[in-house]
């Protein structure tokens, strides 16, 4: 594709891949639903001005209000902010030129753009979610919503999260891949700065804590758009979606403090002049977190039906997670001791988060302890605790964009307007959490509470307005700055040390003119002859010739449309598919068994299918041009890349996206399991009409697991002849599994079994129709594949692609491994 | 990468265990030896696809760490979920 355009234009924000570019626009529309979802609190504190409410919000408006409220900040400015930091900063901290997928890189942005804009349109759609950030079982599903007219929108937040967590799996795979593979010569993971370790914890957490979410995801979407039952029953349902959920839930709270706390450990050494005290044991501590996060999660269900043990277990757990962050904390505040402190607006806004998270953290211990969770459960005191936690992050994030606004901008700010900005940040937070934990005995979620604590919410609600403001006082600044600034020199900052500040502010588009490398223990940039670059190895000096062909095969692409037209068609999709479910009704009521509870849904509007259809076509469009399209990213030919050296990046990504999908595959398993268990095992109702199908299945896909491999023998052998055979022989052993498959389901809908028709039909249904899904996706692949052999004589030259297919495919073999004796035989 | 040999051996070998787990519910086995006996069966066919097919046993030893890690989350998300309505 050509080159970029100018940033001044649109067109530039279309097709940019450039990281530093995604990382502002990241940025910026984080702080848009920033934005958002302060106005929602505006409103439901006004509403909370006196006992009762004053009038201004319904019971229902008020649950939509508060309900977006914690999904935009909580997923759509917090991840995603430190995602645009990340974004920017990561390459540049690791001496790489961009992200190892830039494409995929634009793609993550635009889904998370779109999923963004989903919520939005939910409004109009008749209302939004409202049942609590949570989505707490069994209010997230139609049958126990009140205002049943919520549907359509509702499918449209839950749709739009879950395009959200798509966005933030591709964004993982990029980073990790990124991150153990594009380091520049000498950087050791244990020298690599601060921030850039946070992120690499973040995304580790978020490769399996949001695949337990996605898979949570697609149940609901399951039960609110085919009426499936897995959220609807009296058989464990609302503690199976607290187990996903918050398998997830506790590991998010890292995975949004992380990158604020990276952004403290930065800004601290720099403020102070001091390395951080204790560098090498914070580092440690930030990986025990990391591990000991998936350990906790049962604390968030200390009311519910789960046994004492198992809180016991998670009320130790959940102590010994904060042994880690006590030395994190003592390791800033001895750094701050050691070092002389220099109070910047950065520097300020770091402390600040320091103060208000160590408040957080020890209130948090109450809910920790199970007995005082019996009390404080549900309370204002949980609502205080967690914003203590997580604004003290947003106040570590809002330090970040002080920090690097001279880097990104080119332009320096006021550093008067930014102490006051920080003034008026602190006064606002504490006067709108701090009283909170006064009035701690007032429930959640509701705008009822004893007359006693009016004051304390009227202090409150005065606090969010000061803390509202002073976001438009951080805009005023930065604004004046773009505007009138001076400009900011390669360092403002006299002792950071980090290599952004190495390069101009802001830095050219691919970073760097040599080559940075640490190999001699500090930043040097050096120039590779064309011949050392095949593996570090000099062999003397190429000629001109050489070194403008290896120039040109150097060259980076940085513009694709694509990524945002698979953006609009997943929208579009997307979309389409938040108002089918009443469709769906009215086939159910055709049936002999309909689902019951189904009283009054919305009236089907033709507009919803067509998007779907038109959704669909758009992505089948983009993805195919996606895919033929002549995008270099040349990977770097010296990089640090320990512990994942000797793998290609792109099969490294593969892998890694497997193991997410192995967390999304293996907790609907597990949802199986587990509502197995709840019902009793032998209690279950196998499905299937026979177990002959599943055999039969079996086969034909471990045969076509064979013919994958052949498939790759004959690409290395570069018989043509061989790979289309092998390839077109798994493709009909693709079509002939879905053939066995439709068979099998239409013997149960002869008799009117849909997967409405009770819990196990749901889970059979929703389980081996997953799998099924994937065949699918692979045999489109498949499709695309044996046409590029046709036509170009595909991957005889490179076999790669080949490979990271077989890679797919057979994971798609070892799940139905699990479903056969799962579905069939137990 | 191995041999077309050594593929063929293991697809015949993973019929031969795909059927091990329907003869061991379609014949007279106490019900817990069937579970046990196909749990073991789904094992070893689940290694060697993973060895072989997608070729693990090639790779850096840190992919297979990672895969066990993501496997490792499953177990732990299952067992004690399962544990706790015990």
């Amino acid at each position: 594709m050509a080159d970029l355009p100018p940033m001044t234009t649109v067109k530039r924000w279309l097709v940019t891949t450039n990281h530093k570019d995604v990382g502002i626009l990241y940025i910026a529309t984080a702080i848009f639903f920033l934005l958002l979802g302060g106005a929602m609190a505006l409103i439901f504190r006004i509403q909370l001005w006196e006992p009762g409410g004053v009038g201004i919000l319904t019971g229902n408006e008020f649950n939509q209000a508060v309900t977006t409220h914690g999904l935009l900040m909580v997923f759509w400015f917090l991840s995603p902010i430190a995602s645009g930091f990340a974004n920017y900063l990561v390459p540049l901290q690791i001496g790489a030129k961009d992200l190892a997928f830039p494409r995929m890189n634009a793609l993550s942005y635009w889904f998370y753009l779109f999923s963004g804009v989903l919520l939005i349109i939910s409004f109009f759609q008749q209302g939004t979610f409202a049942g609590g950030w949570t989505m707490y079982a069994p209010l997230n599903v139609p049958t126990y919503t009140p205002a049943m007219e919520a549907t359509t929108g509702g499918n449209a937040v839950i749709l739009g999260l879950m395009l959200f967590v798509i966005s933030i799996t591709i964004g993982t795979v990029n980073f990790l891949v990124t991150i153990h593979r594009s380091r520049a010569e000498g950087l050791g993971l244990w020298n690599m700065p601060m921030f850039t370790w946070s992120w690499l914890l973040t995304v580790w957490m978020m490769l399996f804590a949001f695949a337990a979410l996605l898979a949570a995801l697609l149940l609901l979407v399951s039960d609110r758009v085919l009426l499936t039952q897995y959220f609807a029953t009296d058989q464990g349902s609302s503690l199976l979606w607290a187990h996903l959920f918050w398998f997830f839930g506790h590991p998010e709270v890292y995975i949004v403090f992380f990158p604020a706390l990276g952004i403290m450990f930065e800004t601290f050494q720099t403020f102070t002049g001091r390395r951080l005290v204790g560098r090498k044991w914070v580092i440690i501590a930030m990986v025990l977190v990391a591990v000991q996060s998936f350990l906790v999660w049962m604390h968030h269900m200390f009311l519910t039906t789960i046994n004492l043990e198992i809180k016991t277990l998670m009320m130790a757990t959940t102590i010994g997670i904060s042994l880690p962050f006590d030395l994190m904390v003592f390791a800033l505040i001895y750094t701050m001791v050691k070092g002389r402190v220099r109070f910047t607006t950065p520097f300020l806004f770091s402390l600040g988060a320091l103060v208000l998270f160590i408040l957080g953290g020890i209130t948090g211990v109450f809910l920790g302890a199970v007995v005082l969770d019996y009390e404080f459960r549900g309370t204002y005191w949980v609502v205080a605790h967690f914003h203590y936690v997580m604004v003290s992050g947003v106040t570590a994030l809002v330090a970040g964009l002080y920090y690097w606004w001279p880097k990104i901008t080119g332009k320096m700010y006021s550093e008067t307007l930014g102490k006051l900005n920080f003034a008026v940040y602190f006064i606002g937070f504490n006067m709108l959490y701090f009283p909170m934990f006064l009035a701690w005995e007032t429930p959640r979620r509701v705008f009822h509470f004893a007359e006693g604590a009016q004051i304390y919410h009227r202090v409150a609600t005065v606090g969010a307005f000061i803390l509202g403001l002073s976001f438009l006082i951080m805009i005023l600044t930065f604004a004046k700055s773009w505007v009138s600034g001076p400009d900011a020199p390669d360092n403002p900052w006299e002792f950071s040390r980090t290599a952004e500040w190495a390069v101009p502010s802001p830095p050219p588009l691919e970073n760097w003119d040599g080559r940075p490398s640490y190999a001699s223990g500090r930043l040097e940039f050096v120039e590779d002859s064309p011949a050392a670059t095949d593996g570090g190895v000099a062999h003397g000096q190429g000629n001109q010739a050489e070194a403008t062909i290896e120039h040109e095969e150097e060259h980076a692409d940085h513009a694709s449309i694509w990524p945002f037209g698979i953006g609009v068609g997943t929208f579009v999709f997307f979309l389409g598919l938040s108002g089918l479910t009443p469709y769906i009704v009215d086939f159910a009521e055709g049936t002999p068994n309909p689902p019951e509870g189904l009283t009054t849904v919305p009236e089907p509007s033709m507009l919803y299918p067509i998007l779907t259809v038109l959704g669909i076509g758009i992505m089948g469009v983009t993805l195919y041009k996606f895919g033929m399209e002549d995008f270099e990213v040349p990977e770097m030919n010296i990089a640090e890349r320990w512990p994942f050296g000797g793998v290609g990046n792109t099969k490294f990504g593969v892998w890694v996206f497997l193991a997410s999908d192995v967390v999304v595959f293996g907790a609907i398993i597990g949802a199986y399991i587990f509502m197995r268990i709840h019902m009793g095992w032998h209690e279950w109702t196998t499905v299937p009409f026979a177990s002959w199908p599943g055999l039969l299945n079996t086969y034909v896909l471990l045969t076509s697991s064979f013919t994958v491999i052949l498939a790759l023998v004959m690409a290395e052998r570069k018989n043509k002849k061989g790979l289309l055979g092998a390839m077109t022989a798994t493709l009909l052993l693709g079509l002939t599994f879905m053939g066995v498959k439709a068979y099998e389901y239409s013997v149960k809908f002869a008799d009117g079994e849909y997967w409405w028709y009770g819990l196990e039909y749901s889970i059979y249904y929703v389980t081996t129709g997953m799998h099924a899904l994937h065949v699918i996706l692979g045999l489109f692949i498949a499709v695309f594949m044996i046409y590029r052999i046709i036509s170009v004589d595909a991957y005889l030259e490179d076999h790669r692609p080949v490979e990271f297919f077989g890679l797919y495919w057979h994971f798609v073999d070892i799940v139905w491994v699990l479903l056969f004796p799962l579905f069939y035989l137990m | 990468m191995a041999d077309l040999r050594t593929y063929t051996i293991i697809y015949v070998l993973l019929l031969v265990l795909g059927t091990g787990k329907f003869v061991f519910f379609e014949f007279d086995f106490a019900y817990s030896v069937a579970i046990g006996g196909t749990i073991l069966l789904a094992v070893a066919k689940i290694g060697l696809i993973a060895a072989y097919y997608q070729h693990l046993i090639e790779e850096p030893r840190s992919i297979t760490y990672m895969m066990a890690t993501a496997v490792f989350m499953v177990f732990l998300l299952t067992i004690a979920a399962g544990y706790s309505i015990q």
